[in-house]
């Protein structure tokens, strides 16, 4: 059974889309489906749980099968395994996932749109998001990677606002590109390693961990640093951690990578929108912590401080484009970007502290986004107006409502004792050691970091400013009978607020599962780094 | 006290506001009349709880009692209480003055439409101010710093119709978050240099440099928090909160916690940089003296004499007094809050006045009022003794506290270019004590003005018993028994103040004067005029509209401008795609059709996929063709 629940936690979802696909369309059945497999997917996640130890390091849960092998004669072997398995950085993102997915499920309750095709594509979504997480093979990840896209661009153009064939086909344009790099990429690396333990016959991998030892790399391939390949005046391992960051990056996204977000989000339905800001966003912060970095790490010391420099332009950049939008949820999605700059601070910071604010700081985003994203949905739900300036003096009309949102926006803008302080804390611990310990970073860096907290105090609080003080008043020809939050929308958000408020204030919980990755990611990068460039400069 | 005991009612102490916090909640719109009075006894026990522990635990050891919090790489970080007498102190004043304020919210705020989310937000300020003060480290110090704030932020806010309310409650909270870039900058200074968040390690820092960055960021976060030059203008502002709020949070508690903090990391101030506490300290203290000077609205003359008050005690604790500073901060405590919440008595009466009067006019306006002599006599006897205690008047605990502020001061100044400075807080007390007569002349004794058309009568008890506590409060007794002592069981046990009798002796004489000449110019002539610069507390907010918030806009606008830019960008390069797209539609049906069969055959493939193109999926044309890059790229690469 132990050996079985990673592909469990994929198969439940997908043998859900079967059914659903099934079905008669007429029937009204298809979000109890959706909800029941949510539900048992929670199961399975506290059995993960349960069979997960935090004393120990490194990956586990290991299901490794072999998946092709194909001879391919002078090319050698070419070998891809079934290899799921989850670790401190894995394992925060999966139950994010299932939590977030299961809070989607219920606010998709009132789709009326072609259910059948819309959770049938949510359950395709849902197993990929989760594979994309578990899987330690790269062309499985790619696999997965890519499978995120098409139920993704359906579900935005089918489902979507009035915008919204532009809106998907930019997220498709903008995701396709960043999976062309990668992909390229995963050829180049590809070719490049070997697994070890094999007679003359080179046998090429896939496999992540092949790919993140020294050791694998093919002496003469395109990667071996020794052979240094040079494209355009940059070493070929420099362009593959380019175009892998410039890859991740459009995920993340950071600036200038990011208009998709923007039109993305404000499209989407409100279900949708929860899904790609807490966990599609998060697939370009784990690619960076997975793969840029492990596998790269003499790059990554080299071009650490550009990391930095687009994590820092992103926190503050997305902080003043926010303050600029008038459409509510463009704000939020504009808050997104400036958030997950902050993941970025934290992995170009290589140290234990950092990097672990960079993986607390996306299951944090993930949480507080969601939270976000549904509150912008009741609003919209009643009046289809998301103007932030046709709105005043929301509080009085509907005071659970705005205590809802009051704490998520200060959650959002990092007010302690709530989870997104705790992350942002930690990643500026890191940027900042980092300028004494390991010399990646200028402190500067983080001091320049910490203003996007004062910008986020001054778009939130002016939001709250403008719609939910002074007298009650909606523009003309808005909805203005506005019924407070009901109780399916409470089941929705309580949740939500608790998880934020207990890790701001317990953080241990989840750093006792990212604390033993985070410094086992930072000390290896270090170190094989320097091994890495020892070997360029010999 | 055994530690476990003390444990315990430590939880106690901290779990009974926040439990006050959470049923204020839960009781029912019907049962609505339980709020104020679970609030308030939960509030008596809290009070009860904090003057026991500071009894039982006077003058014992620093105790420091934690827990494992969370691990940050190799580096444990704890949690927990650090108890010393400085801590002990400010455990009665907060919650004793909150006590005081909740009990007069009962009368003041009843009936209020929001009136849970009141109690709320007091208890959980109350929960926070008190965890700032016995926390053990940097990190739950800063945490509770911030909780303040938002509590500060939420009743400030606490009238939600008010749009100007919103308003300062942004305002404070904004400016204070710039403020605490400085504390934050602190902890990560702190943090890479001792790998430790604890009070007592952090402080041991012996970098020099990183010693003073660490300091200087600190006056920062301090310099926001205890409304100092320039950061001051969020404190004026916030007076559109009710005022017991201003009482306790803006007036003896979150204010102070600036002064608090200085006081915990004193060890971490070197001499250069506490002469900048000074700096700092003496001249808001003098801005502020002016200010209150030139205002006609009794919150804000009340408010701006907070910020001079505040200057003063850092300049006390720049002068290496902390003690004196802790001093100050104690007997402020009182007779602030005592004003405040008179000055909310008044409000009060006079609102109720105007309701059965159908008259309406701005109550807070000192140019409207007048004549309340008679009307309030306890009011009055309880503000003018605030007031006195405010200016200095001997028997009164301001008059000890001052005392020991100009003597610690003249100590630090001796003969240098520092007297300019201890010169500059002289000069603000002389203001003081004009304020504090124009206030107390033209609220009572001028002649009534609008007040006359309405029937006043003196405020009810349960506005009057904390008034009445607190002014007995800023009586010499609670500083030490004899009336020009200073060093009395609070600086005896802290840090004992050097005595200058000539000074003592010069303002004892001085005060009374200078308080009489104010008394009979005020008395002789109509209200003066204001110079607007003053009033209006120095423009400050202009020049951070104009300064900050517009430069903020522009970029933000620019942002906005650049991301239209990228998309512009984005679409160009999609026509482009599209258009070649259709060129090659054309190209291959008009061409390669044409052509061999051979080559027909795949050329119909290639077609289809181009036709597909220009039903507008350009994404798949982008694949192909970046697909046929890598197959370029490798073939010129092996």
């Amino acid at each position: 059974m132990q050996a079985y629940l990673l592909s469990l936690l994929l198969i439940i979802p997908l043998a859900g889309a079967l059914v659903t696909l099934a079905m008669p369309s007429t029937s009204k059945q298809f979000r109890t489906i959706a909800l029941a497999i949510s539900l048992l997917q929670v199961i399975v996640l506290l059995l993960v749980f349960s069979h997960y130890s935090t004393q120990q390091n490194g990956l586990q849960l290991i299901e490794l099968k072999p998946w092709i092998t194909l001879d391919m004669g002078a090319w050698g072997i070419l070998k891809a395994n079934y290899f799921l398995a989850v670790d401190g950085l894995s394992l925060p993102l999966v139950a994010l996932s299932v939590i977030v997915i299961l809070i989607a499920v219920i606010s998709s309750w009132k789709i009326e749109k072609s259910p059948k095709g819309y959770f049938a594509l949510l359950l395709i979504l849902n197993a990929a998001v989760i594979g994309t997480f578990c899987a330690q093979d790269f062309l499985l990840f790619y696999l997965f990677f890519e499978f995120m896209l098409l139920p993704m661009f359906f579900l935005i153009g089918i489902w979507g606002g009035v915008k919204r064939e532009y809106a998907s086909i930019k997220f498709f344009l903008y995701t396709l590109l960043g999976s062309i790099f990668i992909l390229i990429v995963m050829i180049a690396l590809y070719l490049s390693t070997q697994s070890i333990g094999d007679g003359e016959l080179i046998i090429h991998s896939f496999s992540l961990v092949d790919m993140q030892d020294v050791n694998n790399i093919i002496s003469n391939s395109i990667l071996d640093p020794q052979r240094n390949v040079s494209i355009l005046g940059m070493s070929a391992r420099t362009w593959a951690f380019i175009l892998l960051f410039i890859g991740f990056g459009i995920k993340l996204p950071m600036i200038p990578l990011h208009t998709w977000l923007p039109d993305a989000h404000v499209e989407a339905p409100t279900p949708i929108s929860v899904l790609l800001a807490a966990l599609l966003l998060k697939i370009g912060g784990y690619g960076l912590l997975r793969i840029t970095y492990p596998i790269f790490p003499d790059i990554a010391l080299e071009l650490s401080w550009l990391v930095a420099l687009f994590g820092v332009v992103s926190i503050i950049y997305g902080g003043l484009a926010a303050m600029a939008s008038k459409d509510l949820k463009r704000l939020i999605a504009y808050s997104s970007v400036s958030h997950m700059g902050f993941v970025l601070l934290g992995v170009a910071s290589v140290t234990p502290e950092g990097s672990a604010g960079a993986i607390y700081q996306m299951v944090s985003h993930g949480i507080i986004s969601t939270m976000l994203f549904l509150l912008v949905g009741v609003l919209y739900d009643r009046t289809h107006d998301r103007m932030i300036g046709n709105y005043s003096g929301l509080s009085t009309k509907m005071p659970v409502y705005f205590t809802f949102t009051l704490i998520a926006f200060f959650a959002s803008l990092g007010l302690p004792g709530l989870s997104g302080f705790m992350a942002e804390l930690m990643v500026f611990l890191g940027a900042f050691k980092s300028g004494s310990t390991n010399y990646l970073l200028h402190e500067s860096f983080a001091i320049v970091a910490t203003f996007g907290l004062v910008l986020g105090a001054i778009y939130y609080l002016w939001t709250l400013q403008r719609m939910f003080f002074g007298k009650f008043h909606v523009k003309s020809g808005i909805n203005n009978n506005l019924a407070d939050v009901d109780l399916r929308e409470k089941i929705m958000l309580i949740p939500l607020l608790l998880i934020t408020i207990t890790l701001g204030i317990f953080p241990q919980l989840l750093l006792d599962f990212i604390n033993p990755f985070a410094e086992a990611f930072s000390s290896s990068i270090l170190e094989s780094g320097k091994t890495l460039r020892a070997l360029l400069q010999r | 006290m055994s530690q476990a005991l003390l444990l315990n009612l430590l939880f106690f102490l901290l779990g009974l506001p926040l439990v006050s916090a959470m049923l204020a909640q839960f009781i029912s719109e019907k049962y609505r009349w339980l709020n104020p009075l679970i609030a308030v006894f939960l509030l008596l026990l809290t009070t009860i709880t904090g003057i026991s522990i500071c009894v039982a635990q006077w003058n014992e050891a620093p105790v420091l009692l934690e827990h494992t919090w969370f691990s940050l790489g190799n580096y444990t970080i704890t949690a927990g209480f650090y108890i010393n007498n400085v801590t002990l102190v400010m455990v009665s004043v907060v919650s004793f003055i909150s006590l005081m304020v909740h009990l007069f919210s009962s009368g003041y705020m009843a009936g209020d439409r929001f009136e849970k989310s009141y109690y709320t937000m007091l208890g959980f300020f109350t929960f926070c101010m008190l965890g700032l003060v016995l926390a053990n480290n940097i990190l739950l110090l800063f945490i509770f710093w911030e909780l303040v704030g938002f509590s500060s932020y939420t009743l400030i806010g606490h009238w939600r119709e008010k749009a100007i309310a919103a308003k300062a409650a942004g305002k404070a909270f904004v400016i204070n978050r710039i403020a605490d870039l400085g504390f934050i900058a602190a902890i990560l200074i702190l943090y890479t240099q001792t790998n430790s968040f604890s009070l007592t390690e952090v402080t041991q820092l012996t970098n020099e440099f990183w010693r003073n960055a660490a300091a200087i960021s600190l006056l920062i976060a301090v310099m926001g928090k205890s409304a100092q030059v320039p950061f001051f203008n969020w404190l004026p502002s916030a007076m559109e909160g009710p005022t017991p709020v201003s009482a306790l949070i803006h007036a003896a508690t979150m204010v102070v916690a600036g002064i608090f903090l200085l006081i915990r990391m004193f060890p971490l101030f070197s001499p250069e940089a506490l002469d900048i506490v000074v700096i700092v300290g003496s001249i808001t203290a003098l801005l502020g003296a002016l200010a209150a000077l030139h205002q006609y609205d009794i919150k804000k003359i009340l408010a701006y004499s907070t910020i001079s008050q505040l200057g003063l005690m850092l300049a006390a604790v720049g002068s290496g007094a902390y003690g004196v500073a802790l001093l100050h901060l104690f007997t402020h405590a009182f007779f602030k809050a005592g004003l405040f919440l008179s000055a909310g008595a008044i409000i009060h009466v006079l609102h109720q006045a105007q309701h059965t009067a159908h008259v309406h006019f701005d109550v807070q306006d000192i140019r409207n009022l007048g004549g309340l002599k008679k009307m309030m006599p306890i009011t009055l006897v309880c503000f003018a003794i605030c007031s006195a205690a405010l200016s200095g008047f001997p028997m009164l605990s301001g008059f000890q506290s001052k005392d020991a502020i100009l003597v610690s001061l003249f100590n630090w100044s001796g003969n240098s270019w520092r007297l300019i400075f201890t010169w500059t807080v002289v000069v603000s007390f002389v203001l003081t004590i004009v304020y504090s007569v124009r206030m107390l002349w033209y609220i009572f004794f001028a002649t009534a003005k609008k007040t006359s058309l309405l029937r006043v009568s003196e405020a009810p008890g349960i506005l009057r018993i904390p008034i009445i506590l607190l002014s007995l409060c800023s009586l010499w007794f609670v500083v030490s028994v004899h009336p020009l002592e200073y060093n009395g069981w609070l600086l005896n046990s802290i840090q004992p103040a050097k005595h200058y009798l000539f000074i003592t002796w010069l303002s004892m004489i001085l005060i009374p004067t200078l308080s009489v000449i104010a008394w009979w110019w005020y008395k002789s002539k109509e209200l003066s005029r204001v110079y607007p610069v003053l009033k209006n507390g120095f423009y400050l907010d202009r020049v951070y509209d104009k300064a900050g918030k517009n430069t903020v806009l522009t970029l933000a606008y620019t942002a906005k401008k650049s991301d239209q830019g990228i998309d512009g960008f984005i679409h160009v390069l999609a026509y482009a795609q599209v258009t070649f797209a259709h060129l090659l539609a054309w190209f291959d049906k008009w061409i390669i059709d044409g052509g061999v069969n051979g080559i027909a055959w795949m050329a119909r493939q290639t077609g289809a996929l181009a036709r597909s193109f220009s039903g507008g999926k350009i994404q798949t044309y982008i694949f192909w063709t970046t697909f046929t890059l890598i197959i370029f790229l490798f073939w010129i690469l092996f």
